[in-house]
């Protein structure tokens, strides 16, 4: 927020993270959607942080990079077999 | 604008699940199943330090301490919901003491060999500056988009930490508070605060 926020965007900046999170009631959510039809500034923070957490969302799903799986599987492995004992070849 | 919230947290719902399940299945002994606990683990571990500390090195290094941990953790676990929670301090609290320890050292090392001078240059052989990009870096580029890497490394530690648990792996409000040890309502301050600096270092409008 800066000093040259408007007065009605102060409510709605507050809520922004709330909304974007789907914790808001309805009426809260379509008055910060009436708010962005006539507010650039507001609108474009909301997509813009949209955006921005969109690219964040698919790192989760990657798997490792091969080299470092390869040594991840290698220590379960180990520590397993140690534990364990090597699993039987089936002939 | 959209009229609904544009969050899935169903999803983050599933995958709870899915750990509480598997957490079950691996406390029976089943290879296979602590196979694949085991696996999910270090994948969590690495990522985790990864993004939230920098260091490939330290990564790997808790990624085995994942490991061991939850090897040694796994068939003591009585409610094998909060087995996530489990997982995600111990990674922090592995990070952390990786960080201190970093905190300890200096921030370059003199070359062991006596004088160090590029003979005809008047600089030393720490100076000579390397161009390439470093092995691990091109590793890591392959892997997560290098803009996305560089921006949560401006963010303060303690902002970094919260948006990787709730943007990232998904954790909810309450178990970021837990795992982080603060309130949720300051998790929800520090997450608007990441969530608006993460904006505006990659340049989104």
């Amino acid at each position: 927020m800066t000093d040259s926020t408007r007065p009605e965007c102060v409510p709605v900046l507050a809520s922004i993270s709330a909304y974007l999170d789907g914790e808001l009631p309805g009426t809260e959510c379509v008055r910060i959607e009436a708010h962005c039809v006539g507010c650039e500034s507001c609108a474009t923070l909301v997509e813009g942080l949209r955006a921005t957490l969109g690219l964040c969302r698919g790192v989760a799903s990657l798997p490792l990079p091969a080299p470092v799986r390869e040594r991840a599987q290698a220590s379960v492995q180990k520590l397993l077999d140690d534990a364990l004992g090597s699993p039987k070849v089936r002939g | 604008m959209t009229n609904a919230p544009q969050v899935d947290r169903s999803s983050a719902d599933t995958v709870r699940a899915e750990y509480a399940e598997l957490v079950r299945e691996a406390a029976t002994g089943e290879r296979s199943a602590m196979e694949r606990l085991l696996m999910r683990v270090q994948e969590v571990a690495y990522r985790f330090s990864l993004l939230v500390c920098g260091h490939q090195e330290d990564a790997e290094d808790v990624m085995q301490d994942a490991l061991l941990k939850t090897y040694q953790h796994v068939g003591k676990i009585s409610d094998p919901s909060a087995f996530r929670t489990w997982l995600y301090t111990t990674v922090r609290n592995a990070c952390l003491m990786k960080r201190r320890r970093r905190v300890g050292e200096p921030s370059h090392f003199e070359p062991i060999e006596g004088g160090g001078g590029l003979e005809g240059t008047g600089r030393r052989a720490m100076d000579v500056p390397d161009m390439a990009s470093p092995p691990d870096d091109r590793l890591m580029d392959g892997w997560i988009d290098r803009r996305l890497r560089t921006a949560l490394q401006a963010l303060p530690p303690a902002y970094r930490i919260v948006l990787v648990l709730r943007e990232i792996d998904g954790l909810s409000t309450r178990e970021v508070a837990t795992v982080t040890g603060v309130s949720e309502a300051n998790v929800k301050q520090r997450l608007h605060r990441a969530r608006v600096m993460l904006r505006r270092q990659l340049e989104i409008p």
